[in-house]
């Protein structure tokens, strides 16, 4: 088995509910990247909803079992689990962490899913692979067009860090991960002030205004940093910063809101003469690195996107 | 004022601290959560005066109201506080305890939300986000809330009209109703 090895990797699949649906570019450049890099990645079957954050918010038990079952429906695939959404990341890892470290616990999760709780399988999400098990100077020699030029602000959120003794993945206040892999990709990160701020995540069903707040202090940030688009690794994120985006503009993009604009409580009827806010694009980072990789742009999920990014990229020479 | 056992309801700060794995009793308010905290400007009761009305005694001041509702769950505070709360933990406790009370919360849009997401969990599997906003306008009586957004989302596939089957769904169930058994039982909170 030498040349003909397919996989360098192989690990198994939890894209999540999100990926599914509003965060379907995630789950279509994810797969398109690892084939590009040789890594396998098999779906875990008839995988179900982790609970994310409304689950844990009204009953632990609950999101500790949905999670429980869960990772032992993934025992069934072989290879590390691989996780993209950064809530289903931090539901998985808290539950291992939980279970393993409590006993009471373990057995009422046990009961629950009436049988073992696995706990052994080890959870990673993307930035992990690409950035350690794939390495970043394997990813470095694997670009076959550098982002040369792009100006990129990396924005963490809260999941992918927090707590500190959960996720694992990087410094819980300064991380890097991120930054070194878009490096490695040829892009420029910028410094800027909001990485790791909440963009009011599950919030945007109950209580927009509360999305339109803080995601917008996200975006003044890195456009006031000089970005000229920011990478994401979590489809709540990547929601809230894109989707919102026209709210977020109707709202505080220019000198007042327009009738119509508090009606539907978003979009872009802003009166004609008023100062539009530039608009920023925002990327997952699996679109970025297969971009990177060489993969053809149309598979990349770019149309997806609704602050369409196309004509940035055209403009540095990348599409 | 005098802390006693009676005058801190040790009883509740107790079923919080069974619940969250966290001491109630070790902050000593030194207002790092709240200063961290992205969501303490919508709260009336910032999150290191939750703890201390819980201190006090004063637990259904909390439960009564939307400062619970209105935590993000973004871990900040746990991450930050110096003395080891676990802020975020207690605040998930709170809100089970507050749920489970049938909420006297004012805050009830955050409440329908989670309502339906989880209903969502037990009747399709996975989140049917069709569903999950529309049951929310229908249910909130915001008919027109993000009425703009259904098309541009529709046409770049992010909206999905039907749900996917999912084989675990007798699986889910039973995970519901052991959990429900448990607990009719008193082996569970």
């Amino acid at each position: 088995m030498t040349p003909a090895k397919k996989h360098i990797m192989h690990y198994s699949y939890f894209p999540g509910c999100s990926l599914h649906a509003s965060g379907r570019e995630y789950d279509i450049s994810t797969r398109a990247l690892f084939k590009a890099l040789r890594l396998g990645l098999q779906e875990v079957p008839d995988w179900f909803c982790c609970g994310a954050t409304p689950a844990h918010n009204v009953d632990e038990l609950l999101s500790l079992s949905l999670c429980a079952k869960n990772l032992s429906l993934a025992e069934e695939v072989e290879g590390d689990l691989a996780v993209a959404c950064a809530a289903c990341f931090s539901r998985l890892k808290t539950t291992q962490h939980h279970l393993k470290k409590d006993d009471v616990k373990r057995k009422q999760v046990e009961t629950a899913i009436d049988g073992p709780a696995a706990l052994g399988k080890p959870v990673k999400h993307i930035l992990e692979i690409l950035a350690r098990d794939f390495g970043l100077k394997r990813l470095e020699e694997s670009v076959k067009k550098p982002l040369m030029g792009l100006k990129v602000a990396c924005y963490y959120g809260c999941l992918l860090t927090r707590p500190p003794e959960v996720p694992d993945l990087d410094d819980c206040e300064d991380p890097s991960i991120m930054e070194d892999i878009l490096r490695a990709l040829g892009a420029e990160p910028v410094k800027w002030s909001h990485r790791m701020e909440c963009c009011g995540a599950n919030f945007t069903l109950s209580r927009p205004g509360v999305v339109l707040k803080l995601s917008n202090a996200i975006l003044e940030s890195a456009q006031a940093a000089g970005a000229e688009c920011i990478m994401v690794a979590c489809p709540l994120c990547h929601g809230n910063l894109d989707i919102r985006q026209g709210g977020i503009k109707a709202k505080y993009g220019q000198p007042e809101a327009t009738l119509m604009g508090n009606i539907f409580g978003s979009e872009n009827q802003g009166s004609s003469d008023a100062e539009p806010r530039g608009e920023t694009p925002i990327f997952y980072v699996t679109q970025l690195a297969a971009l990177a990789m060489g993969v053809p742009s149309d598979k990349l999920g770019l149309e997806s996107i609704i602050i369409d990014p196309r004509p940035l990229l055209k403009e540095k020479n990348l599409l | 004022m005098h802390l006693s056992n009676e005058t801190m309801n040790v009883g509740f700060v107790k079923k919080v601290e069974a619940l969250s794995g966290t001491s109630v009793r070790r902050c000593f308010q030194c207002g790092k959560c709240s200063a961290g905290c992205p969501m303490s400007g919508f709260m009336e009761h910032p999150p290191n005066r939750v703890v201390r009305l819980l201190q006090l005694g004063q637990w259904e001041r909390v439960l009564a109201g939307r400062s619970i509702w209105y935590c993000a769950s973004c871990e900040t505070c746990s991450t930050r506080c110096p003395n080891k709360v676990n802020l975020a933990s207690i605040m998930d406790a709170l809100r089970k305890l507050s749920w489970d009370a049938d909420g006297p919360s004012k805050e009830s849009y955050v409440q329908l939300a989670n309502r339906l997401f989880i209903e969502n969990i037990r009747t399709y599997g996975r989140q049917y986000e069709l569903r999950l906003g529309a049951a929310f306008n229908m249910k909130s009586g915001q008919f027109l809330k993000d009425l703009m957004l259904g098309p541009k989302l529709l046409s770049r596939g992010k909206l999905k009209m039907f749900h996917s089957k999912n084989k675990n769904l007798p699986e889910i169930e039973a995970i519901f109703s052991r959990i429900e058994e448990m607990r009719k039982k008193g082996e569970a909170l």
